[in-house]
């Protein structure tokens, strides 16, 4: 594990250099937060999430706009870019060893959404006085489940897209229609009957209808759903070693 | 002494293309030995193959003892490498590609940054490697081959797209770290500079080497003449009165002077200036052309090396 932290505490920097990542995974989310927390102050009537504000509704979906466009989007790209640029080559001239420079970009994009995260705590309790009825350990633990499945699935499409478009073309196809389905401001009961098995497929689905559950401190019954992210994290791991290339 | 790279009859195809075919060579201590071909000669994926980024098909490399191929992990931890494409995060500051590197390395070099100085880069240390100059950039690629401190070092291209400032300076620089007793391992397209750097040379063409000495021996092997240019001013003379002038073997009447073709150039010339004395003649663009590896890759291949 030679050069685990150098390589993590680099990886997190030039994150946070990128002013494409800064604002796709801090900035975006938060003003999503913010625009969607400002227009509609309470959640739609009826929908059964009435008890407390709109903000702390969408606290989860806003998590989840982090979590996507991080580890969805931002790790497919940046792989696909270190390939094309060679700079994974000239890794393997090192004694690096595999696990290592892996281990060390997980790392390094967990921080980065939990900076992504700790912007829209900050912004949710300032302005929003957003609340967790639950347990916040909970409510960590699930997001941690999550910023692992899209660290799979996002190494997944990196290592299946042979280039940076075709990683752009598959992430953008994916994200919007898992942006309306996984209930972040949309109730999965709106939507048309047949649409309602595909969007509790999803991998984001779980963790946010977890999440909200925390929010408004309902008894966690239906745990079991946890499991479309184990099989979703088994998939996209095996993908992603499978299909990995380093030029 | 034992070679520090050894290459046996190694084999690389790709499909139906033998890239490099059957090619040995060893590499002797403290010497700089250049591998010079035109583009797709095989000089990138023979070098890459002792770096451990190629297998092999066939045949056998030992690098400092190690096989490339069980052994990469030890081999990367002694060999220092510039890849041709090398590229870091556009993004990371010179001073933090070196740290960085050096910390992915058993043994790095106590202080790392010193490299920053003696590359000349000391100023750039807080740039951002993306608003570097192409030198630049060779340069921080030369500083992170160097930071564990290598035996021997592997530079692929590495003048290539450098102005002529630029490349002159490179050459500098890598005279100066074969001073420091490491062996130095390069392909070139350039073959003036694999006449300005190398101890040995091997001119390699369709995958194989077909030439393998010193730069002068090559040269000389060739037996090749040089040739001395001039044009005559205000008189009319015959190409056969230049026959008779020391060491000519030939004269060549051209568009707008005269060729002659010449064991001892120095030795013409100066009797090309007494002759042109005692004919009451001038001479005017003089310029001499003395036989180089170009020449000799012409000579191998029929071919222009540049083509």
């Amino acid at each position: 594990m030679r050069g685990l932290g150098h390589l993590a505490w680099n990886e997190f920097k030039l994150n946070l250099r990128d002013p494409l990542m800064v604002f796709w995974s801090i900035a975006f989310p938060a003003l999503w937060l913010v625009f969607n927390a400002v227009i509609f102050k309470e959640p739609i009537p009826g929908s059964g999430y009435e008890g407390l504000n709109y903000a702390s509704f969408l606290l989860p979906g806003a998590i989840g706009v982090v979590i996507l466009s991080s580890s969805f989007v931002g790790v497919p790209l940046t792989l696909t870019t270190y390939r094309e640029t060679a700079v994974l080559r000239r890794y393997r001239v090192t004694p690096v060893k595999t696990s290592t420079l892996v281990l060390s970009f997980s790392i390094s994009q967990f921080a980065f959404v939990v900076v992504g995260i700790l912007v829209l705590f900050v912004i949710g309790k300032i302005f929003f006085n957003v609340q967790i009825l639950g347990s916040w350990l909970l409510f960590a633990g699930v997001t941690f489940l999550g910023m692992v499945t899209f660290l799979a699935i996002g190494s997944a499409v990196g290592s299946i897209a042979r280039s940076f478009r075709a990683a752009n073309i598959i992430i953008w196809t994916i994200f919007t229609p898992m942006l309306m389905l996984s209930e972040l401001f949309l109730p999965i009961s709106i939507l048309p009957a047949w649409l309602q098995p595909i969007a509790k497929a999803l991998p984001l689905t779980p963790i946010n209808t977890i999440l909200r559950d925390i929010v408004y401190g309902v008894p966690l019954e239906d745990l079991w759903r946890l499991g479309v992210l184990a099989g979703w994290v088994v998939i996209a791991g095996i993908i992603a070693v499978k299909f990995f290339r380093w030029e | 002494m034992s070679a520090i790279v050894e290459c046996k009859h190694v084999v690389k195809r790709y499909g139906d293309i033998v890239a490099v075919n059957d090619v040995s060579l060893s590499i002797e201590e403290g010497e700089i030995f250049g591998l010079v071909g035109p583009n797709g000669a095989g000089k990138t994926t023979l070098i890459e193959m002792i770096e451990s980024l190629r297998t092999p098909d066939s045949g056998s490399i030992r690098v400092l003892g190690l096989d490339p191929v069980k052994e990469a992990d030890e081999l990367h931890e002694r060999i220092g490498v510039q890849l041709q494409t090398t590229s870091i995060q556009p993004n990371i500051k010179v001073q933090e590609a070196v740290k960085l590197f050096a910390s992915l390395y058993r043994q790095p070099l106590e202080n790392p940054e010193e490299l920053l100085r003696t590359l000349s880069l000391e100023d750039k240390a807080d740039s951002r490697f993306r608003k570097l100059s192409g030198g630049q950039k060779q340069r921080v690629a030369i500083a992170l081959a160097l930071v564990n401190n290598p035996a021997v070092l592997f530079f692929d291209e590495i003048t290539t797209g450098l102005d002529p400032q630029a490349r002159r300076n490179m050459w500098e620089i890598v005279k100066a770290i074969r001073a420091q007793g490491k062996t130095i391992f390069l392909t070139t397209h350039y073959m003036e500079e694999a006449e300005e750097l190398c101890d040995r040379v091997g001119v390699i063409d369709y995958g194989q080497i077909i030439a393998l000495d010193t730069p002068k021996n090559l040269v000389s092997s060739l037996g090749a003449e040089s040739k001395v240019f001039f044009q005559v001013e205000d008189k009319d003379i015959a190409a056969a009165e230049f026959k008779g002038l020391l060491a000519v073997s030939r004269v060549e009447k051209v568009e707008d002077g005269f060729v002659l073709y010449t064991k001892d150039d120095n030795a013409t010339l100066q009797e090309l200036v007494r002759f042109a004395d005692k004919q009451g003649f001038r001479l005017s663009n003089i310029r001499t052309e003395i036989p180089n590896l170009d020449d000799v890759f012409l000579a191998l291949t029929g071919r222009e090396m540049r083509e």
